[in-house]
């Protein structure tokens, strides 16, 4: 398996995911820099508006995401021994993880629909809610990724071989890359 | 191992919390070179410990160094 690793064409998880991957790191950074861009046109805008946003709760989310990421790497290494009872014990860890993310976020954006910060309140919660919100979308399909994963493994299913297993916890851990390029730049930057 | 799971795990989590106090405590210019800075390199510990870059082809590891170095100076140039 090391082997077939240095090949340029088997990255962990398959050369397709890395595909995806890439592709994701560069749409969601395209956007990023043009935030920061349109952020330095208008600062003070921009500036005040990221007062408006809930920094422990953005904070928070970071933790819960690099925990679940620590837990579905974790559950890999255990895979690849073959000990399932642990591989499931990491990855149901991971999507209890998940879902906190999906409930502060939730907390997230009633506090800021409540107060009517919509799409269209300024360009800043137009970035805001765009950006955050392909994410969410990223982070609802990496968590059906893991729950389908760890349903076949419990089942036995032969189907799932290591690398479908391997591309999931990959499609996880990109969720975690784009939120550590977006976070500093939405809530701490400006 | 798994020794290095948890070493960077935990690396991690201190790279968030100074972040997140830089970004209170320091003056607009050093703060958004040090919080990109950490950004970029929390970004690749998770790229290549967590997803396991480590062990692929130089050529995926040059794409994720590539991309964090030109992602992390075009944002300090901006900002």
């Amino acid at each position: 398996m090391e082997l077939k690793e240095k090949s340029i064409y088997y990255p962990p998880g398959g050369i397709l995911i890395w595909i995806i991957i890439y592709l994701e790191l560069i749409t969601f950074g395209m956007a990023i820099i043009a935030l920061a861009y349109y952020g330095s046109e208008e600062r003070d805008l921009f500036h005040n508006n990221s007062l408006k946003l809930n920094k422990t709760i953005g904070t928070i989310n970071t933790i819960l995401l690099l925990t679940s990421g620590f837990f579905v790497a974790k559950g890999i290494q255990y895979f690849k021994v073959q000990h399932i009872k642990k591989t499931l014990l990491f990855f149901n860890w991971a999507i209890v993880g998940g879902f906190g993310f999906l409930v502060l976020k939730s907390i997230e954006y009633y506090e800021k629909l409540k107060v009517g910060l919509t799409m269209d309140y300024n360009s800043f919660f137009t970035f805001y809610w765009l950006l955050t919100g392909f994410h969410l979308i990223h982070v609802i399909v990496g968590l059906v990724l893991l729950i389908v994963i760890s349903f076949s493994i419990r089942k036995k299913q032969i189907e799932a071989s290591f690398e479908d297993i391997e591309a999931s916890a990959s499609f996880w851990h990109m969720c975690d890359l784009i939120w550590l390029l977006l976070f500093p730049v939405l809530y701490l930057l400006f | 191992m798994k020794q290095t799971l948890s070493s960077n795990y935990i690396l991690l989590l201190i790279l968030t919390v100074v972040a997140a106090l830089v970004a209170f405590n320091v003056t607009q210019n050093i703060m958004v070179k040090t919080v990109v800075g950490l950004a970029i390199l929390k970004f690749w510990l998770v790229a290549f410990q967590f997803m396991e870059l480590k062990k692929a082809h130089p050529f995926w590891k040059f794409l994720i160094i590539l991309f964090g170095i030109i992602f992390g100076l075009i944002i300090m140039i901006i900002l």
